[in-house]
């Protein structure tokens, strides 16, 4: 229990930074200086041209040991900066970390208020009043250090999935992989050739799927979905559901005493299944049966039951005989894994692009959206890989990529940001529809080619000496002619100046993509944040981009926003590597921001038991009376119950009532007592 | 500035005269008041070309929407408020519909054909319509072989407007007069003969 101590007689040193000319570019920092002498506590004002330097920590560091300070205000960024490199600064003066505070003079400031000098330098005033007002009352907090849980979680089982999961479990960490699906590969999976090496997509991630399969580290979950996540960093405690199969494994076999048995991919049962569905792996354009493989190189080789189509005839049943697989009564089982550290890999989803009613995709049969597209082109896709017109089934002669299908929308309907990737698959297909079609002409509707990558803007050189036309406008609508079948698309190339009236017999659009239906579901659970747009928010866009703003989840590939196969597996490797340090460090360091209970004025009604978001209080008995207790892991320091407590007998450590109190009285009253 | 070179023969003065893009010769105040005219921010354009794809106008003319954007975002007032084809939008907004940067296309020529209206540079056929609307209500006036068509399709032959109510004619006159438009296209029509 924390004692509600006050200094004997605060000794309070401040220190404001120029910045360059960041700060002292519009605040006058000397006069902000000499302002910090005159309130009350202030034993010493200094400044400096860069406070983060080393001799701006030196400053510190001796004034602390000179003065002996017992409070440091360092008047100068956020402190989501260099807060961490302050505190160092105060330790290394012999001082607790912790009585350190920040006022921040420059983004909330001197960068929104450049124009207005004098202004600026009273804000900053009343910042490093406020802030010498609560450093009088900090007091001594020690971090606390939790074991962290030797295992990982990766969820989802896509290229980024899949190789966040190898190089964790590669480096020793036994490692879950969750995938909703019945097997791992995403949608890498279904695409036929990659850009701009051409590699078949299937023939380069099979292996690592292979890898992901046999490997002893990784336990494979798919069919699995996230149902539930508690703790905390080190210590997530997170229940998964095992959605029915209606079919075991050789694995489930065994411990159910079936000897021999559990399935074994031969596919018998598939034969005698009477229910066709449309198989969403291949959007729709092929059939499958209610018990199904999405494709033949699929990981694990289980077949699943859709227990929504299936009529339980039971021929699958007497078809897989004695190898008694099929369980037609299989429920949804729950499964609880502890974990210390967690990667999203959510991937995306396609953008519906029918909501862009002007290009027609739904109505007129012969616009098809690229991932169609892959489908059709590949090999083992509906039509063996031989682009036809859904309308006819003729192969197409002339065909319009639609770029920025979707993206790069302000209008509400479509995306604003760029799909990333777009550009240089439609390349690849127009390369594609070369290669397999003679006499074959792509148009390339589009508004900037954007091929940034390593061989990108070469394989862009490559398509067009090729023969892909490209045309520089972006497609205004397209109209289908009756008879025919045909398209029209209509444009400006604006390069010319001049409407087009493009007569073709297929357009593929480049939809813009979105994160998948269950990212909002899967961020909340882990309590992740997310941009306006819907993708997971990174902890820093650019210093910090595999981590989130929740300790122990970090993020890899589309689920953070577009990117293409090399950048989704390089985020993968980064992640897994974040993901690990806590791991094989053993331990880490909360930062003591928990509530306290003060047991004398705490009469145990219980009310901030309930209002807990993070489940951290509990009642317990305590010399005969009933209190209320934190399990400071799990306290987030958010203040909910602190704030509700109607005894004030809570105690929010470095967040305390009489220190916001404090702040608010220095503001309110301009330093007068 | 526009390099100017003296030469004799006018028809090769104009031939030979320089068409570069000079910043001093454009007037950074007319985007300005083309936005504020037309309250759609024209200098966000990125000149995709959907709305010349979408225009109706433009398949059958040299009138470019796109490049009446990329004019006025660089302050191109002449070349803008002195073209012909300044006058041939529909105003059928199809551009101002699929505009993915969600602009109104349409509205930023209607502020240019204001601006250039207060300088009287304003076709005649559109003047002349003023001086109709004035007269009936009507840009396009009623006439016996609609009256005819009207009364087969078993309609009254005057519609349910000023036609039918000339009472309401007042109002409408007192709007144009409010806005000098009748005055002004009497005058300017009157100065061109």
């Amino acid at each position: 229990m924390a004692e509600v101590k006050k200094n004997e007689e605060p000794r309070i040193g401040v220190f404001v930074c120029h910045c360059g000319t960041n700060i002292a570019g519009s605040i006058d920092v000397k006069e902000v200086m000499e302002y910090a002498r005159t309130l009350p506590n202030v034993i010493v004002a200094d400044d400096y041209q860069y406070m983060c330097s080393t001799p701006g920590q030196n400053k510190i560091a001796e004034a602390i040991d000179e003065q002996k300070l017992t409070g440091v205000v360092v008047a100068a960024c956020s402190p989501r900066l260099h807060e961490p490199t302050f505190r160092n600064a105060t330790k290394a003066g012999g001082l607790n970390p912790f009585r350190f505070e920040m006022a921040n003079i420059r983004e909330q400031n001197s960068w929104v208020h450049m124009h207005q000098p004098e202004e600026a330098t009273a804000k900053a005033k009343d910042a490093v009043r406020i802030a010498v007002a609560k450093a009088s009352l900090l007091e001594d907090l020690v971090p606390k250090s939790v074991p962290v849980e030797k295992a990982a979680m990766v969820v989802g089982g896509g290229v980024g999935g899949m190789q966040a999961a190898l190089d964790l479990a590669n480096a020793g960490i036994k490692t879950y992989l969750v995938e909703k699906s019945p097997t791992i590969g995403g949608r890498m999976s279904q695409l036929d050739k990659t850009f701009p090496t051409l590699d078949c997509s299937q023939c380069i991630l099979t292996p690592k799927m292979v890898d992901v399969y046999r490997n002893e580290g990784i336990e494979l979950l798919t069919y699995t979905e996230v149902e539930q996540v508690e703790g905390y960093i080190g210590n997530f405690d997170v229940t998964l559901r095992k959605k029915a199969r209606g079919v075991i494994t050789p694995e489930e076999a065994e411990a159910r005493g079936i000897v021999g048995g559990g399935c074994t991919g031969c596919g018998d049962c598939v034969d005698v299944c009477p229910v066709i569905k449309p198989n969403p792996f291949e959007l729709g354009m092929a059939p499958r049966k209610a018990i199904y493989i999405y494709h033949p190189q699929v990981s694990p080789l289980i077949y699943t039951v859709d227990f929504d189509a299936c009529v339980k005839c039971g021929l699958c049943v007497e078809a897989c005989g004695d190898k008694k697989a099929v369980d037609l009564e299989m429920k949804d089982e729950l499964m609880n894994v502890k974990v210390g550290t967690v990667v999203l890999a959510t991937g995306y989803d396609i953008f519906p692009i029918e909501k862009k009613f002007e290009w027609g995709y739904k109505n007129y049969d012969n616009v098809i959206t690229s991932l169609e597209f892959e489908r059709l082109i590949c090999a083992s896709g509906p039509t063996g890989g031989h682009l036809v017109r859904p309308s006819d089934g003729e192969t197409p002669k002339r065909v319009a990529f639609v770029l920025c299908a979707g993206s790069r929308d302000n209008t509400g309907v479509g995306k604003p940001y760029c799909s990333r990737f777009c550009c240089m698959y439609s390349l690849k297909h127009a390369h594609q529809i070369i290669e397999k079609i003679p006499g074959v002409v792509p148009y390339i509707f589009y508004m900037d080619i954007r091929s940034f990558g390593k061989m990108y803007e070469e394989f862009y050189y490559r398509i067009q000496d090729e023969g892909a036309k490209f045309i520089r406008g972006r497609v205004a609508n397209i109209l289908e002619d009756p008879v025919t079948k045909n398209l029209h698309v209509n444009a400006e190339d604006t390069l010319l100046g001049r409407p087009i009236d493009m007569e073709v017999d297929m357009v593929v659009l480049a939809a813009a993509v979105q994160p998948t239906a269950e990212t909002e579901k899967t961020r909340r659970l882990f309590g992740v944040s997310c941009s306006q747009d819907g993708w997971l928010l990174e902890a820093h866009p650019k210093l910090n981009p595999c981590g989130t703003t929740t300790a122990g989840v970090y993020l890899a590939g589309v689920c953070q926003g577009p990117k293409d196969i090399p950048d989704t597996v390089a985020q993968a490797e980064g992640a897994a590597s974040a993901a690990s340090i806590p791991i094989h460090r053993g331990e880490v360091e909360l930062e003591p921001y928990f509530a306290q209970c003060i047991e004398e004025k705490c009469a145990g009604c219980g009310l901030c038991v309930n209002l807990c978001p993070y489940s951290a209080l509990s009642l317990v008995e305590k010399d005969g009376r009933t209190v209320m207790q934190v399990t400071e892991a799990k306290c987030k320091g958010c203040g909910t119950c602190g704030g509700f407590c109607p005894g004030g007998a809570i105690w929010m450590q470095h967040f305390a009532t009489p220190q916001i109190v404090a702040q608010i009285d220095a503001f309110l009253l301009g330093g007068e007592q | 500035m526009a390099v100017k070179k003296d030469y004799k023969d006018q028809n090769l003065a104009e031939k030979l005269r320089d068409r570069k893009y000079y910043a001093p010769d454009s007037n950074p105040e007319f985007l300005k008041e083309v936005e504020n005219i037309g309250q759609t921010a024209a200098h966000m354009c990125y000149q995709c070309g959907t709305c010349t794809g979408s225009c109706p106008s433009a398949p059958r003319s040299s009138y470019r929407i796109r490049l009446f954007m990329r004019k006025a975002v660089l302050g191109l007032e002449e070349e803008c408020l002195t073209d012909p084809d300044l006058w041939l939008c529909t105003t059928c907004y199809s551009c101002t519909d699929r505009c993915p940067r969600d602009l109104a296309p349409t509205d930023a020529i209607m502020a240019m054909r204001n601006l250039a209206f207060k300088r009287d540079i304003v076709p005649r056929n559109f003047l002349q319509t003023v001086q109709l609307i004035y007269k009936s209500g009507h840009g396009v006036p009623n006439n016996d072989a609609n009256r005819a068509a009207r009364k087969k399709l078993g309609l009254e032959e005057e519609p349910e407007t000023t036609h039918k109510y000339p009472e309401y004619l007042p109002g409408i006159r007192k709007i144009l007069d409010h806005y000098r438009l009748k005055e002004n296209a009497d005058r300017i029509l009157a100065e061109g003969e």
